[in-house]
């Protein structure tokens, strides 16, 4: 029976984890929008940063420290990823690229795998498990911290394309790298630094997501997720990758109380088969897209 | 008699750009028209559109008397319209043989499991096509080559091997992209005669983009000329050599060989 | 000439294979019997990849169709085994039609989206039906029988080695055939290809229904062999290592994928102490023919097959006084 609250309740959960498939759309999204390739292995760019935060805070350092340093090595992952894989094979056909960031997400598996094994472990959020009542709604902290950290790398993420010098650098190398180019821009940083970006904001997502779901190496399986969400969204579109984020997020949550469990888990891929069918471009992207 | 080809009011937009505007024209069975214009006349879109790679904004096209136009473009080419393309666009990892033996494979049919299972009758419709492609190769010098994987020839070659490919294809009627471009005089005119050959033998109705005016006056029965996406003029070739508004055209373009 | 030598000597390597597997062990024919059986699931996949030129990420999903479906024919309705495989074959081909005919109409990213879902959508489905496929836990293959009495290792093998004669046998002629041309012509030109009347779509979805046929024979007969269907054969990791075979050994052509799928099916046993690192070594390997050697070992093998063409007929030369 569907009350008010409970659809409620149910809708900030979905907004919660949403939020975090928001932050993988736009971790996939951006490097997609600025160099054409699509990072199959984000996924695995999240685990890594749940195996950092895991790492980081068995060595009991402060929360702000394990954030600054997840944000930093995840980004310095993203430019050793460019540089050594991607570089050598960024002017190869389509199937090159798709199939080697597959393998780079798999081979990070794969090491984390032999390093820390199979079994599941978990950090606490920032601010513990007491839930906060307001307006007779049960809030998460963690979730709500969650909430506001995207929040807060989307405005950021939105401001730096629009205001800064590197970030104006990005949107001119999306629409057509060899127009920048001709304008004194360098591509190759600008494409270095779109990775370094995305895989910080992969990474972050593994540290905020670890206290919900705990941390294994088969949580880059959210990637799926989140290439939902850049769908919904329309893989060029920064909005759209927020807005598809949450959308699947609620998507989730509802359809676990709506529809049985057994179904449940295969609304989003029918969805995502239905959208790739009829409308690729999801809600916010250009009809035709091309990679440069 | 119906016209092979009729073309009545068409018009191609790309966004808001107008690439062909209201174009009519008729070509009649077993002739060979000549389309000439500057560039960005709207030749190659025309023809793009005729064979159902572009939409079509506006009007229709009507082959033999029968509507085309909507049609997907591989239908189009099996009711009997063909092309070759201005770039070529080769198979490039294939042989010369191969190639043309795609073009073949619009009349000659190899069930799958017949081929995966190499029976008498796939041996049979292979050694067919094969024999066909052959024949094809020699009308056009391109025997020599037949083995020769088409990404390490010259592009004269590989227009050869198109136009080969195309008329393999026994098309009722046959779109020319510009066929000299690249050759020598010599090589040219061996092409065309070859082409012209074929056609005549085979009962193919030509229409020819060239830049070349003297291979473009010899071939043609008659010539459109277009410009900005429309019709200016229509006529026999040395009336349009003739025709003022033609040659206001092409005044400053500088793709024009030799007039007259 | 040369091909019906190049025959002769085919089958009689495959007639010492045959004899010389009869004195090894079980572990080998068996180990022999499953790099076969990833020869055929290549195959197809390169069909699909390398001459149609589709990126696929579902290819294990069809060898689970194929592995399902005639364990299911023949653990619920008696079905010997050679009617069941070829009918979980044939299932597996429907299903690749069903993929194929909006998912040939993909191309890139997309295309490689839309066959990651419908990978997940086949792993969601085996694990939910349960009370079919056994769910993560698996399903367990009724012993291989001919005549009622219970089948050797050995028998599995010629029957593996049969299939897999009759998989390159059939691809190959695929290949040189019409067929062959206008899966490559869709991929290298699709616009000269609809200009000769070659419906892109079409073949794209054949081939996509195609491919799923050789997978679904691989997935029975690894039913067979095996004994036990695990569902962790299906996953991601499993898709990649199909890819890893056809990159390894060349995309688009049928040498490729045997070259590729038997040396690569010789690793895991070569691996065998390090297994944990199973995973890594196929993505570092995938990864580095990625990058240096992208059209795989056949180019290596064509070199040497180049160079040996040239010193023949020196030898032939001399030979003559």
């Amino acid at each position: 029976m569907m009350t008010l609250t409970l659809a409620l309740q149910l809708a900030i959960a979905g907004i919660s984890v949403g939020s975090i498939y928001a932050l993988v759309a736009l971790a996939i999204v951006i490097p997609f929008k600025s160099s054409g390739v699509l990072n199959f292995g984000q996924g695995e760019i999240v685990t890594l940063g749940a195996y950092i935060a895991l790492i980081l805070t068995q060595l009991a350092l402060p929360y702000p420290v394990v954030v600054a340093s997840v944000l930093l090595l995840g980004a310095a992952g993203g430019v050793v990823i460019e540089r050594v894989l991607i570089r050598p094979i960024v002017k190869a056909p389509e199937f090159t690229l798709i199939i080697a960031t597959f393998a780079i997400g798999l081979l990070i598996k794969g090491v984390i795998s032999i390093r820390f094994g199979d079994s599941p472990n978990t950090i606490d959020g920032p601010f513990g498990t007491e839930p906060i009542m307001a307006a007779g709604l049960r809030f998460n902290p963690t979730s709500l911290w969650i909430f506001v950290c995207t929040a807060l790398v989307t405005i950021g993420v939105m401001l730096f394309l629009r205001s800064t010098r590197l970030g104006k650098a990005m949107r001119a190398v999306s629409v057509n790298p060899e127009a920048a180019r001709l304008m004194g821009i360098r591509v190759e940083t600008v494409y270095r630094w779109s990775w370094a970006i995305s895989t910080a904001i992969g990474a972050l997502a593994g540290l905020l997501f670890a206290p919900l779901i705990g941390i294994n190496p088969e949580i880059g399986q959210l990637i799926l997720r989140g290439l939902l969400a850049a769908v919904i969204g329309g893989f060029t579109s920064i909005p759209g990758a927020i807005v598809g984020g949450l959308a699947v997020g609620l998507i989730e949550t509802f359809s676990g109380v709506l529809i049985g469990s057994t179904f449940k888990n295969l609304v989003p891929f029918i969805l995502l088969m239905v959208l790739l069918v009829f409308r690729p471009q999801g809600l916010f992207g250009a009809a035709e897209i091309k990679r440069v | 008699m119906t016209d092979r080809l009729t073309v009545e009011r068409l018009s191609v937009r790309f966004g808001g750009l107008i690439a062909v505007r209201d174009v009519s024209l008729r070509v009649a069975t077993g002739e060979i028209r000549g389309l000439i214009g500057p560039n960005g006349a709207g030749k190659t879109t025309l023809i793009n559109a005729i064979t159902g790679t572009v939409p079509i904004a506006g009007g229709r096209v009507l082959l033999d008397g029968l509507s085309v136009s909507g049609l997907p473009a591989h239908a189009i080419s099996r009711r009997g319209i063909g092309r070759t393309f201005q770039h070529v666009e080769p198979f490039a990892e294939l042989s010369v043989l191969d190639n043309v033996l795609v073009g073949v494979g619009r009349h000659s049919h190899v069930p799958l499991a017949h081929a995966a299972f190499a029976t008498p009758l796939a041996h049979r419709r292979e050694d067919q096509a094969a024999r066909e492609a052959l024949a094809v190769l020699e009308r056009f010098d391109l025997l020599a080559y037949r083995h020769t994987v088409a990404a390490e020839l010259p592009f004269s070659v590989l227009k050869r091997m198109d136009l080969a490919r195309a008329l393999a294809a026994r098309p009722a009627l046959l779109l020319m992209d510009e066929p000299t471009s690249g050759m020598s005089e010599s090589e040219a005119d061996r092409a065309i005669a070859a082409a012209c050959a074929l056609a005549e033998a085979e009962k193919i109705t030509l229409l020819v983009i060239e830049h070349n005016m003297r291979v473009m006056m010899a071939l043609a029965h008659t010539v459109t000329v277009m410009q900005n996406g429309g019709v200016i003029a229509e006529g026999k070739p040395f009336e349009i050599q003739r025709n003022r508004t033609v040659i206001d055209a092409y005044l400053g373009d500088e793709a024009i060989d030799a007039v007259g | 000439m040369q091909s019906r030598h190049r025959t002769i000597v085919v089958l009689l390597a495959v007639l010492l294979l045959a004899a010389a597997a009869s004195t090894m062990g079980s572990y080998p024919v068996y180990l022999l019997s499953l790099a076969m059986i990833n020869v055929i699931a290549a195959i197809g996949l390169n069909l699909l990849t390398g001459n149609s030129g589709q990126i696929s990420l579902c290819h294990s999903s069809f060898i689970a169709i194929g592995a399902y479906g005639s364990t299911l024919l023949t653990a619920r309705y008696g079905v010997p085994f050679w009617a069941a495989i070829p009918l979980g074959a044939l299932l597996a081909a429907l299903m690749g039609a069903l993929l194929g005919a909006p998912a040939s109409r993909l191309r890139g990213i997309y295309l490689a989206l839309a066959t990651l879902g419908f990978l997940q959508i086949v792993q969601i489905v085996i694990e939910e039906f349960a009370n079919l496929t056994g769910g993560v836990r698996g399903l367990t293959v009724p012993k291989a029988a001919a005549g009622g009495v219970r089948m050797s290792e050995y028998a599995r093998f010629l029957i593996v080695l049969g299939c897999c004669m009759l998989a390159i046998w059939t691809a190959r002629n695929l290949l040189a055939s019409r067929v062959g041309r206008e899966l490559n012509a869709v991929r290298l030109s699709p616009y000269a290809a609809q200009a000769l009347g070659v419906s892109v779509h079409r073949v794209k979805l054949a081939a996509f229904a195609l491919s799923a046929a050789y997978a679904g024979v691989a997935g029975g007969l690894q039913a067979i062999v095996v004994g036990f269907i695990d569902p962790v054969e299906f996953g991601v990791s499993a898709a990649l290592r199909q890819i890893t075979f056809i990159v390894v050994g060349g995309m688009g052509s049928v040498g490729g994928s045997v070259i590729g799928a038997a040396v690569l099916s010789a690793m895991p046993e070569a691996l065998r102490p390090v297994k944990e690192y199973s995973d890594v070594i196929y993505t570092l390997m995938l990864l580095g023919f990625l990058i240096f050697l992208p059209h795989g070992l056949v180019t290596v093998w064509h070199v040497i097959a180049r160079r040996m063409r040239r010193h023949a007929p020196t030898a032939a030369a001399e030979a003559r006084p």
